[in-house]
């Protein structure tokens, strides 16, 4: 599998990768994230709802979205698909959108595989220039210290009133 | 400076497990440079050239007093930080648990239909 044996220490540290088994067959799954009748009924946070305007998953076509956020502000999104391998791998750049070239793009890895029945859906995210990269690799030094940042910043903002 | 940039620099600055050290040291309280670097096998200029990268990323701001200078931690841009990554994390946990919801849902339709076999 050419997206999970990326190994590289190097790429591995800037990337985020989030995964989880689903209790559904890999076909399903994978549908779920093709067909825009489906991916509309879970994709995004909590509170989001998202409209398709165009979706061809296919390598070349793209899929135009946007997401309305709870607090009524709208997100354009544009995802470019690089390979699509039924059912076990998607590949594509997400960004904002022409309109939104400032908006550095993501390279996402979504791989499916069969796992006793069950489905594994693991998703790579890798930035997608060299600045970013860059800017990548110093996130994820970030990322293992995460929890106990995150820790002190709620804790700082907790006492902030008693230091400040 | 834009918030992007700032990120960024936030991020070069916790880059370095030695300024992560120093600031989970400085999350207990404010302290001089001294006791700062005291738990660290450095000298105390390596120590002011990290604290001055702290600084300069607004992680830390030092007191006037030209004798003590004490150090403290300032929460804004590690808030900033955490907000960017919590995000994602936000976006895909939220996201995968809705299409767990999801698949359950449309897994019961499907036995309901097969047993019913519409023609």
């Amino acid at each position: 599998m050419d997206a999970g044996s990326r190994n590289d220490a190097d790429e591995a540290e800037r990337e985020i990768v989030t995964t989880r088994v689903f209790d559904a067959p890999r076909e399903l799954v994978f549908a779920a994230f093709k067909d825009p009748q489906h991916i509309s009924n879970w994709w995004g946070p909590n509170g989001f709802t998202t409209t398709t305007y165009e979706m061809d998953v296919r390598p070349g076509g793209q899929w135009l979205f946007t997401m309305h956020g709870p607090d009524g502000t709208d997100h354009p999104n544009r995802v470019r698909y690089t390979e699509v391998r039924a059912p076990e791998l998607l590949a594509y750049d997400h960004d904002a959108g022409a309109d939104r070239p400032d908006f550095e793009p993501f390279k996402v890895w979504v791989t499916f595989e069969t796992e006793d029945g069950k489905t594994r859906v693991t998703l790579r995210l890798l930035a997608a220039t060299r600045e970013r990269r860059d800017w990548m690799a110093k996130f994820g030094a970030i990322e293992g210290a995460h929890q106990t940042l995150a820790r002190l910043a709620a804790h700082l903002l907790q006492s902030e009133g008693k230091t400040s | 400076m834009p918030a992007a940039d700032r990120l960024s620099e936030t991020f070069a600055a916790l880059a370095d497990p030695t300024r992560r050290a120093i600031l989970a040291r400085l999350a207990l309280g404010e302290t001089s440079v001294t006791d700062l670097a005291e738990p660290f096998d450095m000298s105390l200029p390596a120590v002011s050239k990290h604290l001055k990268v702290l600084e300069r990323a607004g992680l830390i701001a030092r007191g006037r007093e030209a004798q003590w200078r004490p150090c403290r931690l300032e929460p804004g841009p590690l808030k900033e930080v955490d907000d960017w990554v919590e995000h994602y994390r936000r976006f895909w946990e939220q996201s995968f648990d809705r299409l767990d919801e999801y698949l359950r849902v449309l897994q019961a339709k499907e036995k309901k239909g097969g047993r019913r076999k519409p023609k």
